[in-house]
């Protein structure tokens, strides 16, 4: 079993933080901590591409499952652009056709949905992929925080 | 196969998975282990092979779960009087 990582009850680190959030793992390899960083990186990432190419853009959608972008946007702006693709793309109809969906309320037009939304498995594995991905770097975001730099040169408070 | 020469890849979802989007546990727990790992552990020696162990022994775990499930729903549930 190996040892629990180092870590500080000094400064937060927060601009390292907020890297972090911005590119996943961006943190820790501006604390000098690369290999930790990188891996990271590739970990939540890589969670995040899957879910997309398995679920499709339409996983992550911030007005229809706001619960789940709430995870899904700890991920950072990659889950916004997710977002963002899938209104400009698929909402729009930019891509496949727009078709009119049972309305829930019969006193109001039925609502127009895009041609590639499912509701199959793998829409809802994708959605937890990058569900995954985001709590994730919810946990790197809170390790670069308190995390003691390599060295001296490495980012400091 | 049809499915997937039609397949537009991250605008559609993989729908050529079919039954076997269990499957995708596996990944998805090596990518959790990936990251976990990567904060929590004081030296990165041995990185791969503590994930390769978590991930085989949270996969383990998920299926005893679903086994369990599993033989609850087709074993134990039948036995339940209706009335």
């Amino acid at each position: 079993m190996a040892q629990q990582s180092d870590s500080v009850d000094g400064p937060l680190n927060w601009f390292p933080a907020l890297m972090g959030w911005i590119l996943p793992g961006m943190g820790q390899v501006l604390l000098g901590h690369r290999q930790r960083g990188y891996r990271a990186m590739g970990g939540i990432l890589g969670m995040f591409l899957a879910g997309v190419l398995v679920g499709g853009v339409d996983c992550v959608d911030r007005r229809e499952d706001a619960l789940w972008f709430y995870a899904q946007a700890g991920a950072g702006p990659v889950a916004f652009a997710a977002d963002w693709a899938n209104s400009a793309l698929l909402k729009t109809g930019k891509v496949g056709h727009l078709i009119p969906s049972p309305p829930s309320n019969p006193r109001l037009p039925p609502p127009q949905v895009t041609s590639f939304k499912t509701v199959t498995m793998s829409n809802e594995i994708g959605t937890l992929f990058c569900f995954a991905a985001g709590l994730m770097n919810i946990v790197v975001i809170l390790d670069a925080l308190r995390r003691q730099p390599a060295s001296p040169k490495a980012w400091t408070a | 196969m049809s499915g997937i020469l039609a397949w537009i890849p991250f605008l559609q979802p993989m729908t050529a998975l079919g039954n076997g989007w269990w499957l995708l546990m596996v990944p998805l727990v090596f990518g959790v282990a990936v990251v976990h790992r990567a904060v929590q552990d004081a030296s990165m020696e041995g990185y791969w092979g503590r994930v390769l162990r978590l991930t085989v022994k949270a996969n383990a775990i998920l299926g005893l779960i679903a086994l369990a499930f599993f033989l609850f729903v087709y074993l134990v549930i039948p036995l339940l009087r209706a009335d």
